[in-house]
């Protein structure tokens, strides 16, 4: 196989690229809104839009890095990049930097790095190398192993506390799971234990995690404390009516009665300024998006880079899930952001990895077909 | 290169599950967005529409004060704010760093000022940073706040007194509300400003008039797009004082550098036409918030500038009281304007020896001679003969020894001490020679200048005895009678006019050409003096040590007559310190 072979271009699914740019760019002008931030000359605060830009080319570098080299590869890389998150993780338990009061970040200096995030990549190699290898429906033995990679890095992610990340690993690597597969007496066996084991999981949350799922569950018992988010951005989107506020002109958001209006809110803010038609437009291009993963699934040619795309799949899935769940009052407030319309630094530039990977598989199709 | 896995080994029939997963997320948040947006729409607009109109309170001016010639002695006067409104900041540093550099003042007292102002100001309200720009800065900052939409410049009616001290004790100031004046009045909200001392304070419901309201409705840059008057501020109702603002300020002027009290009073009506307290303070300060550095400094100021000398302020009424103890002792059968007492120079009862002023002593005289001269061996006699009981009930008769009602605030009663007083609060029985030193006005007996005002206009009046009225319109409030015969009263008066006339009278210096004047002078002893004191010209006599000088007199032409009571702390003796005082006001009185 030559370094560079022009099947590379052509098997590359141009489609999820595309869309997967239209959807940042429409998250930039939405930040513009988010962040709009009006002054005399001589103010040298950059605006979240901007920075999200800057964080839009890293993380295109980090996609072209994902998408060079053969995916296969990472199948030896899994075990030493697991260890590595692992670590990074403990250090970050033992001197992590607090921000708002959750210990998530080393600071190297010029950035602040989230070790979460190269858990995700992690965990998700590993569980797709875990079920590659696994041939037939999970069985208490393997499921047990299974659970067993992630339960250390989701502990200590939960521990920071960041529920949102736990969270999202969780149902990234179940999702795979119960794409695999799961034997029938041990799916059943299953059914029955964990809704028991709820309540118990209810004590092992902190006070302000407990809060908001009472808030979620009565919103309108403190209007002004800590169902206030919900409330307002319920107020966004449903006063965007049909064809919205138009850009700049949403008031709830532009008005500052949206908080985090910028990170995992910012579906809020577009919902307001554009309407139902504009919402519908970015959920059919949201829809597009996973579609397109799936048609990756689906002319994927091993099990592993078949597991890869289904693991890149449930990432992106839940995360759009839980955060469109939570703005518009569908689940309590976790913090998630909606993949490429949320400000953030590292949690982009993990999206755009985790997209190159998809892509990565589609492009390597074909060594398949010709092999 | 790589063990590849079998294609047919995919699971591939399991894709199925993610079509079914991707179908229930997006019809679900679909369905979702159509409930929020189409049919809850214009529910949720509302709300938002709500959120976006503010309610904005219209400043009522306050009622001006004027004289009684209409001189404006209290004003308003726009003045420039600019205020934070904290929800529309991008980012409050960057704006507490324009708003320093634009005015000058440090990003450490904006930063206070902002954690001060933090929990009582409501979301989305104007937070006052910088209470007063000039107009320099107003023009400059005018220019360029349309970048600022979390800025808005401020315009309220600020209050002024164009005159400063001299009226400081009459007007009073106004001051922003506390808490528990907000508590108490539900109308107020917070940084309004009401009455806080003076006429200011007690006609505090005429002057302040009634807010109004304002609704405003706001664009997504904070900028108004629509607004409506709810209600119309009402405007406070102007007052007009009887205060004589040349004549204030000449008293003022004429007190030069004495702490001491002055007013001038017209008898018939009861109207006060001056009324200075010495030292003021500069009331504006009051208006535009005073640190509490010059606060406490006011307040712990040995001259008590506060302190409205006039009303609050209570001392000994000295040989002044010898008019109301001459009444007493008329208003007495056995005792006529005839009956005499020999002066020898002191006073010999029990063990005990009081001397009078003059001591060489006065020899035999009459009332009339004992008033004119203020013998004090005469009312020694009297003090003995009349005792404590008759003095003290005729005393408050009179109007001594309680409010006289006059409307501004914390008003003093003075006290006349009896036999139940003494034994309640000193919880000794009462000894003869303090009825006698009683009938001179020393001992415990206190009074305001303001109390013996309206004695002195009861004795000149026809014996009413009046509410002082600081309203120009007021009609005389009487409020007794003095409990003395016609010709005892004339008497009296006729004794001061004495006091004047005579060439041995006390008031001798305050003759005018076709005026006819009456006086009476006093001094208060502040403590008593030791032998090496009694001996000593005032100037001689350390300045808290010295006696205070009193003199209460009136002037009459025709109709026109006037009472004067002036006090100066520790200005020695009556005549001398008070005297020149009482005569430049009958002299600007009948100037023209």
């Amino acid at each position: 196989m030559s370094p560079f072979d022009r099947r590379l271009f052509t098997h590359l699914n141009w489609s999820l690229l595309l869309v997967a740019l239209t959807l940042f760019g429409l998250g930039v002008i939405n930040l513009y809104s988010a962040s709009s931030l009006r002054g005399e000359t001589g103010m040298t605060t950059v605006s979240f839009y901007q920075k999200q830009m800057i964080w839009g080319l890293i993380g295109l570098g980090g996609l072209i890095l994902c998408s060079s080299f053969d995916y296969r590869h990472l199948r030896s890389l899994a075990w030493p990049l697991y260890w590595v998150s692992l670590v990074l993780l403990f250090i970050v338990f033992l001197t992590g930097e607090s921000i708002y009061g959750a210990a998530r970040w080393i600071d190297f200096g010029f950035f602040h790095f989230q070790p979460t995030e190269l858990t995700k990549l992690s965990c998700l190699l590993l569980c797709a190398l875990f079920l590659t290898r696994t041939p037939g429906l999970l069985t208490w033995t393997t499921l047990s192993k299974y659970l067993g990679i992630i339960a250390l890095p989701v502990a200590l992610i939960i521990s920071q506390p960041d529920l949102g990340s736990g969270l999202n690993i969780l149902l990234l690597v179940g999702g795979m799971m119960f794409y695999h597969g799961i034997q029938t007496r041990v799916f059943g066996t299953l059914a029955l234990i964990l809704p028991a084991l709820m309540p118990l999981c209810w004590f092992g949350l902190h006070d302000y995690q407990k809060e908001r799922v009472l808030t979620f569950l009565h919103p309108e018992n403190d209007p002004l404390g800590a169902g206030y988010n919900i409330l307002q951005s319920q107020i966004a989107i449903g006063s965007g009516q049909t064809w919205g506020k138009g850009f700049l002109e949403g008031t709830q958001s532009q008005l500052r009665f949206l908080p985090e209006k910028h990170t995992d809110f910012v579906m809020a803010v577009f919902g307001e300024e554009w309407g139902f038609v504009g919402s519908s437009l970015l959920l059919i291009l949201f829809c597009f998006f996973l579609y397109q993963i799936m048609l990756i699934i689906q002319d994927s040619k091993d099990r592993f880079g078949h597991y890869l795309s289904v693991g890149v799949f449930f990432y992106f899935f839940w995360q759009i899930a839980i955060n469109m769940g939570m703005v518009l009052g569908l689940m309590p407030v976790v913090g998630i952001p909606l993949p490429f319309l949320s400000y953030g630094g590292t949690s982009n530039v993990i999206n755009f990895c985790f997209l190159g990977l998809a892509l990565n598989v589609s492009m390597r199709r074909f060594v398949f077909k010709k092999g | 290169m790589f063990r590849s896995d079998q294609v047919n080994t995919l699971p591939l029939h399991r894709v199925v599950i993610l079509q079914i997963a991707i179908i229930i997320l997006f019809a679900t948040i679909f369905l979702r967005l159509w409930y929020f947006q189409i049919y809850k729409g214009d529910v949720y607009a509302r709300k938002a529409e709500a959120n976006i109109t503010r309610i904005q309170s219209l400043h009522a001016p306050r009622g001006l004060i004027r004289d009684r010639n209409g001189n404006i002695l209290a004003d308003n006067r726009p003045a420039y704010g600019l205020a934070l409104i904290r929800e529309n900041s991008a980012h409050i540093p960057t704006t507490l760093a324009q708003i320093s550099s634009w005015t000058g003042i440090s990003e450490d007292l904006l930063y206070s000022r902002l954690k001060k102002g933090k929990g009582k100001v409501q979301p989305f309200n104007p937070l006052l940073l910088v209470p007063n720009l000039t107009f320099k800065q107003l023009a400059y900052i005018e220019a360029r706040i349309h970048n600022w939409p979390d800025l808005s410049i401020i315009t309220r009616p600020l209050r002024t007194y164009p005159y400063g001290p001299p009226f400081s004790h009459v007007l009073g100031y106004v001051a922003q509300a506390n808490e528990e004046e907000l508590q108490a009045n539900p109308r107020l909200a917070l940084g309004d400003m009401i009455g806080k001392q003076g006429v200011e304070k007690s006609f505090e419901e005429i002057l302040h008039g009634q807010k109004g309201r304002k609704h405003l409705q706001v664009n997504a840059q904070g900028r108004t797009l629509r607004s409506q008057v709810i209600a119309r501020p009402e405007p406070g109702t102007n007052l007009d004082l009887s205060i004589d603002c040349s004549l204030q300020q000449l008293v003022w002027d004429s007190l030069e550098q004495h702490a001491g009290a002055v007013v001038v009073m017209e008898p018939i009506t009861g109207q006060i036409l001056a009324l200075v307290s010495k030292p003021g303070y500069d009331n504006n300060l009051f208006v535009q918030g005073l640190s509490s550095r010059d606060w406490k400094k006011l307040l712990h100021d040995p001259s008590h500038p506060l302190q409205n000398r006039v009303i609050q302020s209570t001392y000994p009424p000295g040989s002044v009281f010898k008019l109301a103890v001459a009444g007493c002792a008329l208003a007495r059968s056995d005792i006529t304007t005839s009956t005499s007492f020999y002066c020898p120079g002191y006073y010999r009862l029990g063990t005990g020896v009081f001397r009078c002023w003059r001591r060489q002593g006065h020899g035999k005289l009459a009332m009339s001679d004992a008033i004119a001269r203020s013998c004090d061996v005469y009312f020694y006699n009297l003090g003995e003969q009349l005792g404590i009981t008759r003095l003290s009930k005729f005393c408050r008769q009179v109007g001594f020894g309680r409010l006289t009602g006059i409307r501004l605030p914390n008003e003093s009663s003075g006290l006349i001490p009896d036999k139940e007083w003494k034994l309640q609060h000193v919880g000794k029985a009462w000894q003869g020679g303090e009825s006698v030193i009683t009938a001179i006005g020393q001992g415990y007996t206190t009074s305001t200048p303001l109390q013996i005002a309206r004695f002195i206009s009861a004795l000149v009046n026809g014996g009413h005895l009046l509410q002082p009225q600081l309203q120009n319109d007021d009609h005389p409030n009487i409020q007794g009678r003095l409990p003395l015969r016609d010709k005892d009263r004339q008497f009296l008066r006729q004794a001061m006019i004495q006091s004047v006339a005579d060439r041995h009278g006390t008031a001798r210096s305050l003759q005018l050409p076709q005026v006819t004047i009456g006086a009476k002078t006093g001094t208060a002893q502040v403590v008593r003096l030791t032998e090496k004191h009694e001996d000593k010209d005032t100037e001689e006599i350390p300045y808290k040590y010295r006696d205070h000088a009193w003199m209460a007199g009136f002037a009459q032409q025709g109709d026109r007559i006037y009472v004067t009571v002036v006090l100066v702390e520790h200005g020695g003796s009556g005549s001398s310190a008070a005297g020149p005082i009482v005569k430049d006001i009958f002299t600007h009185l009948f100037e023209e």
